[in-house]
């Protein structure tokens, strides 16, 4: 709601003011998609008003964390022009390494994590090297994902640590704990993509590589950066997932593959790269997110639920083709 | 020479792939080579047909996919079976799960189109809205596959299913539709470079509303002949998804748009039905097959890369990867075509 309080109060300034119209144009999506989510909060909150105090709110948004992390590993890897396919599955392996190497010894299993993250490096390089598309690639390598995560374990199950464990039933008092890890990746995402000079080198890989390699900086070096946070992001998600499944499973994160894109593009993103948008991303898995749990407020009957998400993701989309259409 | 005929010939590398897993068939099993061709080539055809929509769409440019497809699958399964068990008539039952198909295809038209929406979000959308009619249709769902269709789809005369050489024709179909018609001429233009199409005068929106459309059509084909060679599921057509684009690819298609390769399909459709095979006679688990599938896709794609690699021309040739038309000076005579 921030963003569109502040939307009236500019625009007087938008015919002469260049720089804060593009700004403006820039915010618009994740505004759009703030818009949809302040609604989605507000039909949970008549629909049951506990939804709107701390134990309410941590159990509505406690979903939508590890799909905003997810979302985010994605956006990163958008922002170099590139698309992760398999993050559904990593993350799925991610909470199987979760839920058995890292209880029967905690070095292995971190040694594996890292190694997780290693894999998403050396995909980035050779994704570079031998200019492939990014998209097959990772389709490519959700397979192995796959795979690894059923060799390791079949069928769900396992624990998770206590540690993990301990970080998925933690209830502070006086603020929503999701909220903390959602702001949190953010706020790091922010630094690394945005703020950060190889931030700066992922993006101009995202939208002039040609410019990228005349000013004499590598592109192979930005998309290992990418393809390298990518990962990490994505072990990251794994462990806040099992952290609240309390177990691990290959395929409990399929859906997000998909699902991350469209929290993406909601949060301003787009696929031709060059645009890096944590806040957006943020805003945009926790609309998502939250569908879901409006839905089942509203007791839409279980087979209807995917049509209703795919309606309201086309229709926020739509009212940001509107928006745009206003700022142009 | 040998670079230059795999550079030329994209197409090449699927069925380079597909012999090798034959070869390796043959060594493990030690008999029946003939056989195992036979049965890869009665399933590789729903692969093929699914494949080739998908094409048809990743050739319309950059963003372009359809990842409805799977949901289309499931849902145009249960539609003609349910379509022929009330009319009695196969050739209803058919038409009604192709028309599921351009159904759902319409929804995504209209969000492209009129919403502006990303493809890959708008088909998303109408996959979910396809798969939520789905579980809506599966619940007490009894009606079976007409048994005369499913005799059809199985008859192998001489060890040649007659459904292969059925796609086989389709594939050849579009083949020529690619390369003699307006319709496949001005896909090809748009996916080079919709900025140039469109200054032509090609009707880019038509063309691109057409190829959703198609891609539909052929994924509500894929289902209702797959539910009845098979049995209708709700997840009938979630290997699809993957599967269909990573064909395509394999198949020499340029993931950019503005080069398609129909036969590249079939010989990466045979490699990955070949390989099932391989890892079921091998008594792999999934989890190995996944492994397996996932590890060769790599290596074909990063064998095959992008071109060759020489110093000094990294640029260029990067720009083309992203931007066809840029560094194509074919892009002219493609729109006069059209």
């Amino acid at each position: 709601m921030a963003d569109l309080t502040r939307a009236p109060a500019l625009s007087p300034a938008l015919p002469t003011a260049l720089p804060t119209r593009a700004e403006l144009r820039r915010a618009a999506p994740a505004a759009v998609s703030a818009v949809a989510m302040a609604v989605m909060v507000a039909v949970c909150a008549s629909l049951q008003p506990d939804v709107l105090t701390v134990p309410g709110l941590s159990l509505v948004l406690s979903a939508t964390v590890p799909l905003v992390i997810a979302a985010q590993a994605q956006m990163t890897l958008m922002s170099v022009g590139d698309i992760d396919l398999g993050i559904g599955a990593f993350v799925g392996l991610v909470t199987v390494i979760a839920a058995t190497s890292l209880v029967s010894s905690p070095v292995t299993g971190a040694l594996i994590l890292l190694g997780l993250v290693a894999a998403y490096t050396v995909l980035g390089v050779l994704v570079h090297l031998r200019r492939v598309p990014s998209l097959i690639a990772t389709l490519g390598a959700s397979f192995v994902w796959m795979g690894l995560g059923l060799s390791v374990l079949p069928t769900p199950g396992g624990t998770t640590p206590a540690w993990l464990a301990a970080f998925g039933a933690w209830q502070p008092a006086g603020f929503p704990a999701p909220l903390l890890p959602i702001l949190l990746v953010a706020a790091l995402v922010y630094l690394l993509a945005c703020r950060s000079g190889a931030g700066v080198r992922m993006r101009a890989l995202g939208s002039n590589p040609v410019a990228l390699q005349r000013a004499g900086l590598s592109p192979l070096a930005a998309r290992a950066v990418a393809y390298t946070a990518t990962g990490a992001l994505g072990v990251l998600s794994g462990l806040v997932l099992a952290s609240q499944t309390g177990g691990g499973d290959v395929s409990s994160a399929s859906s997000y593959t998909l699902m991350t894109v469209a929290a993406v593009i909601l949060g301003g993103g787009s696929f031709r790269g060059g645009a890096a948008v944590p806040w957006g991303v943020a805003i945009g898995g926790v609309t998502l997110g939250l569908v879901s749990v409006v839905l089942s407020l509203l007791d839409v009957p279980t087979a209807l639920q995917s049509a209703v998400q795919g309606v309201i993701v086309l229709a926020v989309l739509a009212g940001r083709v509107v928006v745009g259409k206003v700022l142009r | 020479m040998n670079v230059r005929v795999l550079l030329t010939r994209p197409w090449i590398w699927g069925f380079a792939a597909a012999a090798l897993v034959w070869v390796a068939i043959l060594a493990i099993s030690g008999q029946g080579g003939g056989q195992t061709v036979s049965l890869a080539l009665s399933l590789a055809p729903y692969l093929v047909v699914v494949g080739l929509g998908q094409m048809l769409v990743i050739t319309a440019g950059p963003g372009n996919i359809d990842v409805s497809v799977a949901s289309v699958i499931s849902l145009a399964g249960f539609v003609s079976v349910a379509a022929a068990a009330s009319t009695g008539s196969v050739v209803l039952g058919v038409g009604a799960g192709v028309a599921a198909g351009i159904a759902v295809a319409a929804v995504s038209t209209v969000a492209i189109l009129g919403l502006s929406v990303p493809p890959i979000i708008a088909t998303l959308a109408s996959g979910l809205v396809a798969s939520s009619a789905t579980l809506s249709l599966a619940g007490g769902f009894t009606a079976v596959p007409d048994p005369g269709l499913r005799e059809l789809l199985n008859l192998r005369p001489a060890g040649v299913p007659l459904f292969a050489v059925a796609v086989a024709a389709v594939t050849a179909a579009v083949v020529a539709v690619l390369r003699r018609t307006v319709y496949g001429r001005s896909l090809i233009a748009v996916g080079q470079n919709r900025r140039a199409a469109e200054r032509a005068g090609i009707p880019v929106r038509r063309v691109i509303a057409a190829t959703y459309l198609a891609s539909g059509a052929l994924a509500g084909l894929t289902g209702s002949l797959l539910a009845t060679y098979i049995a209708p599921t709700a997840d009938l057509g979630t290997r699809y998804l993957l599967d269909s684009v990573a064909v395509v690819v394999i198949g020499g298609t340029l993931i950019s748009g503005g080069r398609a390769v129909p036969t590249g399909v079939w010989g990466a459709a045979l490699f990955f039905i070949l390989l099932d095979g391989l890892v079921n006679l091998v008594g792999w688990s999934t989890a190995a097959q996944n492994l397996l599938k996932g590890g060769l896709v790599l290596l074909v794609l990063f064998l095959a890369g992008g071109g060759a690699r020489t110093p000094g021309t990294s640029l260029p040739s990067l720009r083309r990867r992203r931007r066809p038309a840029a560094a194509d000076t074919t892009t002219p005579g493609e729109t006069t075509d059209g």
